[in-house]
């Protein structure tokens, strides 16, 4: 561990460590426009040079291009790199624009910040400056090539961290230039990273362009609910209306930077449709009013028809304490347990997943980034948890495999080996793999996992056993063998195209590696940002499709729907429109303007996790709050219909009528409940939820509290011996041919938050059914023609694609919320495929 | 003078193979092959005492010592025939005259390195050189020289010929090795070291034309003849001296390492043009510092040049007479290095644009006498910029604020180039 001294305070750091991250370490910022602790070190801008004064070099040096090592004495502060540094700003300053007042990185710009702090006051330059086009590089990013100090984060960003090439480097010397070949939207998901990365102006947020500069924003660090990774952010908002997210720092999940998903979803917040008022259908009224009519007519029903004809529903994209809430609420008035999953095979799938992790196999997304070894299964990382496809890519720079187990033609910005396996086989072919891993010479034998293989197989339906095709078989001791020559290997498993056994037979797979002394891990993706949540409040909870059953058969009279929106994730809309019709009352508590809010006879607008402060547990486990960034209230811009400043003088805030769900159901409970109950504070309602699940929330102070904890699961949550039952296969497509069709996730256009985002609509591509070349030519259909889906209850057009890396007999639908089409998994479920 | 590496010459054409080797050559490959164990090859260029003849003057034998016995495969041998110094043209008449010497070099350091690719990186002007490389690559394959199992030796080579896309910052070793990847040609610092991980992360060793040419002669003599080639002990070998400026007989020449400036310039290079006094000279290419008058005298070779403040750089003499403004000379080669940056490094990217926009101000009679501390001022600072292309392009303007600073006051007292009004 080299021990050195800079600006008279002594440090240890570890070895490698470079003399620019070793006096951060101290607390000394050197400045720094190239180097960044993601993309490391470049050399490029001179900027960081300090003087060695004692050790193995001395002089001028570049902080960042120097390793720490015994003995070295540095001076940050000595007159000759003081003068070098303000004579790198002088020269960065030549050809700046000098434009600021019309820039909008002003205020929180790096360049600005190390030119007045290195002293560059005068400009000796005459001449005129260099100037650039700027291109059009889509929707999201802003390019003003002028302002460039080509420090070439942007560059090493995109092409050597992200690995997409339609953005670079062009030109040379003073005429380089970052930018693409042709102007064009950038292809890559995580491009918005290039706005937090860039030290000035050059790339900057589209969207917030001209909408206020730092100081203007209130700012609270928060987290990205648009995939179950739990993506730490800063949200900045202005005038009640939410401006800008940007990565924030969290070393254990996303490391420094977010994908565009993450950045540009929060649309959903904003959007003018957005239920401001409590109503009672169809006329608005005020929150007591809908609170007492909500409670008269629940009464009713419970009298009329029973407690247990009120059910429940919430979703993944809940928070906590609004499923706690629920959850609370429906025990205390009887009413059925909380519905969270969409169909048994999902909530068979996630509860699986949360049994089957354990605090010495979970591992975040930081330990994928440190494996040697990465085998995703069911899952497609840049669709369902995009920032695990940059964090792949980190392993496999570092040397790491990466081998993909998954029936669609899953594409990585990495090498990587792709096995295809049809969903109902990849039981078959776990099985086989682990038996090759068990076959290979001195394997210690399974050790007893925490839940038995009866366990895991009692209620559920058993998986059809299908032999694996043979260039598979061939595959899997390669595969095997690999694995067991790893030291760090981990197991990404997806939920969203299996079921339970699945997720099992992963969980079993790294219990051996395990036994083998493999340092393993397993990393499982969940359906929503607190999908591990759902499963912790609601384990026994009935599935949508169960609900929807039990109303059409007259068993629920009433429902109360709390943040979910069933109609997106079951769309045979007619079904589920007779269904609400069949209802005496539907309350509706939500942030979103959804469907389910034009039907709903009474609507409680709540806040979002911008407004109010929510627990969100990602999908390794991973409690993490969010903090208020500003307060709920219709954004100003609504209001006055772009007319500033606003003439009109009142007291409230405008369009402030939402509270937190969870309040909302408290008080509902409070209203029903016969005694006198009273209503609980935040942290009271947390007292009641660490007693009836165990986890607690976090009191720590609040630096410790940004990185989030994982739960000792164990130990502190109770959870079911067994996953409730799975449901039979989806739809079969062709009945003659054995053609499964499944829906599946893509990274625009089917998540439901970004989807009431305008700007990520705009640029989500058009939905097209998937299918292996040689499926197509069996049913006669052609690549790129449009194709009919018919099924009893709807008529679906899609663009088809063929794809060599699908499975064979098996097809694929993105959940894409301009397609309205019939549920996969429903046991009636039949479709054909006619060409167009 | 004993001609070496300029034995074939002709003045109308390329030595042909047959001739190459009647003179000995390939010998030095047979000798070798199979024969010595890689380490006495290296042995032996050390005991030479064999410099780079790029401009470094990094011992060759050292270079490839560092690649590890267990270093991982496939090696490469690249030949750096990126020839743009300004003033530099010792390679292109080396290729011109006796191509077999460095195919014959490649392979001996191919082999005492394993490096079974051979790449000749060549400036993209170069075509008729990479033409002549090619057919006589072609050549000595049919002869057996290169390709599969050299000789029955059971060491294979394979070389072909690369052409720059024409950047000066393409000759620069590491900025070589991306550029040969298809990469941007910027340079990278060390460590790692190329012969650790060069092209695509594999050991890579480059070396000079003339380096490489120098090989198979050490082979064949023996590092005793090799020294003795020198004209002072100190030194090692010949050296391709290109003169050009306002001398009579501008050319390449093969003279021992070590020949004094005057002797070359005087007795070689015809001596000054009719009418022309000496002024100063770049000893060793635009990247090398003005050498004052005192200096006219000096020893021409690396240790020499070293211990006096100067480079002997590729040893390619500029000359400058009397009548030569030294403004407009340096502010031309200003232009040069400007618009050869790579692009990497703020120094180098903005510091010699605008070095040159100052020059051109000073020559064009807007100078103001505070250029002249800040000329100096960053002629100092682009030394710490990222490789050597800057310091390197500094040099002229430095040399000329020292030596010649009452040139550049003229300039600026009298808003006007004082040359150009006298002539």
């Amino acid at each position: 561990m080299p021990k050195l001294i800079i600006d008279g305070r002594h440090i240890e750091v570890a070895p490698g460590v470079k003399v620019i991250a070793a006096a951060e370490q101290a607390g000394i910022m050197i400045p720094r426009f190239c180097y960044h602790p993601a993309l490391g070190s470049a050399g490029a801008c001179r900027m960081c040079a300090v003087k060695f004064l004692e050790g193995p070099v001395h002089g001028l040096q570049m902080s960042c291009m120097m390793e720490a090592k015994d003995g070295m004495v540095v001076s940050t502060t000595d007159d000759e790199a003081v003068d070098f540094r303000r004579f790198v700003i002088e020269l960065l300053m030549r050809n700046h624009p000098h434009d600021c007042p019309v820039c909008d990185e002003g205020g929180h710009c790096l360049l600005q910040d190390e030119t007045v702090s290195s002293g560059h006051v005068m400009r000796r330059h005459i001449g005129k400056k260099r100037t650039h086009r700027d291109q059009y590089l889509g929707e999201l990013i802003q390019h003003e090539m002028n302002r460039c100090i080509h420090c070439y984060r942007c560059r090493r960003f995109y092409q050597d961290f992200c690995g997409y090439h339609d953005f670079g480097a062009m030109g040379s010397a003073n005429r380089t230039c970052f930018g693409r070949y042709a102007d064009g939207p950038l292809e890559n998901p995580f491009s918005g990273n290039l706005i937090d990365i860039c030290p000035t102006g050059v790339l900057t947020d589209k969207p917030a362009r001209f909408k206020g500069r730092r100081w203007d924003f209130e700012r609270a660090p928060s987290l990205c609910i648009h995939c179950s990774l739990g993506c730490a952010t800063i949200v900045s908002a202005r005038y009640r209306e939410l401006v800008r997210v940007e990565a924030r720092h969290n070393p254990a999940v996303n490391g420094h930077f977010i994908c565009d998903r993450g950045r540009f979803g929060f649309g959903f917040a904003n959007h003018s449709n957005r239920p401001h008022h409590a109503r009672i259908a169809p006329a608005a009224a005020t929150y007591a009013d809908a609170l007492q009519a909500a409670v008269n007519q629940l009464t009713e029903i419970s009298r009329t028809f029973g407690s247990q004809a009120i059910g429940t529903v919430s979703s993944s994209r809940a928070g906590m304490e609004t499923l706690m809430a629920l959850k609370i609420l429906a025990s205390a008035q009887q009413w059925r347990s909380p519905s969270c999953f969409q169909d048994a095979r999902q909530r068979n799938a996630v509860v699986s997943a949360v049994i089957r992790l354990s605090p010495d196999t979970a591992v975040c997304l930081h330990d994928v980034e440190c494996s040697d070894h990465i085998l995703v299964i069911a899952a497609d990382p840049i669709a369902e948890a995009p920032m695990l496809a940059l964090a792949l890519r980190q392993a496999w720079r570092d040397g790491a495999r990466v081998t993909v187990l998954d029936p669609r033609p899953v594409s990585l910005p990495c090498e990587y080996t792709h096995i295809p396996v049809a969903p109902k086989q990849l039981s078959a072919v776990l099985q086989k793999l682990m038996n090759a891993l068990l076959s290979s010479p001195d394997t210690p034998q399974f050790p007893p996992l925490r839940t038995s293989d009866d366990a895991h197989n009692a209620g559920t339906v058993s998986s059809p056993s299908c032999d694996p095709k043979p260039d598979t078989a061939l595959q899997l001791p390669l595969l095997a063998a690999s694995l067991q020559s790893s030291q760090r290997p981990v197991i990404v498993c997806g939920t969203n195209i299996v079921s339970g056994t699945v997720v099992n037979a992963a969980a079993d797979l790294v219990m051996q590696l395990r036994a083998s002394r493999k340092n393993a891990g397993i990393f499982n993706i969940l359906p929503g940002a607190n999908a591990f949540g759902a499963a912790i409040a609601s384990p026994d909870g009935a599935s949508f499709s169960e609900i929807l059953t039990a109303i059409e058969s007259g068993e629920i009279q009433a429902l109360l729907i709390a943040e979910s929106n069933p109609v997106r994730w079951f769309p045979d809309r007619a079904r589920i429109r007779n269904a609400f019709k069949k209802l005496k009352l539907l309350v509706a508590l939500d942030y979103l303007p959804t469907p389910v809010l034009d039907v709903a006879h009474i609507i409680f607008p709540t806040q979002t996790h911008f407004e109010t402060p929510a627990v969100f547990i990602n999908q390794e486990g991973r409690m993490q709050q969010t903090s208020m960034v500003h307060c709920n209230g219709m954004p100003l811009s609504q209001q006055t219909a772009g007319k500033h400043p606003p003439r009109e003088f009142r007291h409230d805030v405008p369009g402030a009528g939402a509270k937190p769900a969870w309040q909302v159901l408290l008080e509902l409970n409070a209203a029903l409940s016969a005694v006198n109950t009273p209503l609980p504070s935040y942290s009271e309602l947390w007292e009641q939820i660490e007693q009836e699940t165990g986890i607690a929330i976090d009191r720590r102070p609040d630096s410790d509290i940004l990185e989030g904890r994982r739960l000792r699961l164990e130990t502190q949550v109770h959870l079911p011996e067994t996953p409730p039952p799975d449901t039979p296969p989806p739809i079969n497509l062709q009945e003659d041919m054995s053609l499964e069709l499944y829906p599946v996730e893509s990274f625009c256009g089917t998540e439901e938050l970004s989807a009431y985002a305008p700007i990520l609509c705009r640029m989500e591509p058009m939905p097209e059914l998937i299918m292996h070349p040689s499926d197509a030519a069996g049913c006669g259909l052609t690549d790129g023609g449009m194709v009919t889906i018919q099924s009893d209850a709807v008529t679906l057009d899609v663009r088809l694609k063929t794809a060599a890396g699908t499975a064979t007999g098996t097809a694929f639908l993105p959940r894409h919320r301009q397609l309205v089409w019939r549920q996969a998994g429903s046991t009636d479920s039949r479709a054909s495929l006619l060409q167009k | 003078m004993t001609q070496v590496l300029f034995k074939n010459r002709h003045p109308d054409r390329i030595a042909t193979m047959e001739e190459y080797r009647a003179g000995g050559g390939y010998d030095a490959l047979t000798a070798v092959l199979g024969k010595y164990p890689r380490s006495k090859v290296q042995q032996l260029a050390l005991d030479a005492v064999l410099l780079g003849r790029g401009g470094a003057g990094f011992p060759a034998g050292k270079k490839w010592m560092t690649v590890a016995e267990t270093a991982p495969f496939p090696r490469y041998m690249v030949c750096n025939a990126d020839e743009m110094e300004p003033g530099t043209f010792k390679d292109r008449v080396l290729i011109h005259t006796d191509p077999h010497q460095i195919i014959e070099g490649m392979v001996i350091v191919g082999y005492s390195v394993m490096a079974e690719r051979g790449i000749i990186f060549i400036r993209a002007s170069y075509e008729n050189a990479a033409r002549i490389l090619e057919r006589e690559i072609e050549r000595a394959t049919t002869a057996g020289f290169l390709g599969d199992n050299i000789l029955g030796s059971g060491f294979s080579m394979k070389i072909s010929v690369h052409r720059s896309a024409g950047r000066y910052i393409c000759g620069e070793n590491t900025a070589q090795i991306n550029a040969i990847q298809g990469k941007r040609a910027n340079p990278i610092q060390p460590p790692p070291y190329a012969t650790e991980k060069g092209l695509w992360n594999l050991p890579t060793v480059t070396h000079n034309v003339e380096t490489l040419a120098c090989v198979p002669h050490i082979i064949r003599n023996g590092p005793e003849w090799f020294k003795s080639l020198a004209a002072i002990p100190t030194a090692a070998g010949t050296k391709l001296y290109c003169v050009s400026g306002a001398v009579q007989h501008p050319g390449c020449f093969e003279l021992p390492m070590g020949t004094r400036l005057s002797d070359i310039i005087e007795n070689h290079a015809g001596g000054m043009q009719a009418g022309c006094a000496y002024k100063t000279c770049l000893p060793g290419g635009a990247s090398t510092r003005f050498l004052p008058k005192s200096l006219y005298d000096i020893e021409m070779d690396f240790d020499t040049m070293k211990k006096a403040g100067h480079r002997l750089g590729t040893g390619s003499i500029i000359v400058f007479d009397e009548k030569t403004c030294l403004v407009g000379a340096t502010l031309n080669m200003m232009a040069f290095f400007a618009r050869e940056s790579c692009g990497w490094c703020t120094p180098c990217r903005e510091g010699l644009p605008y070095m040159r926009d100052i020059l051109a101000r000073i020559e064009a009679g807007d100078g103001k006498p505070e250029d002249i501390p800040l000329l100096r001022q960053m002629s100092k600072y682009v030394w710490n910029s990222y490789c050597a292309l800057a310091p390197g392009a500094a040099s002229p303007v430095e040399s000329l604020l020292t030596y010649f600073e009452d040139e550049v006051q003229e300039h600026i007292h009298q808003h006007q180039c004082p040359f150009s009004s006298k002539g």
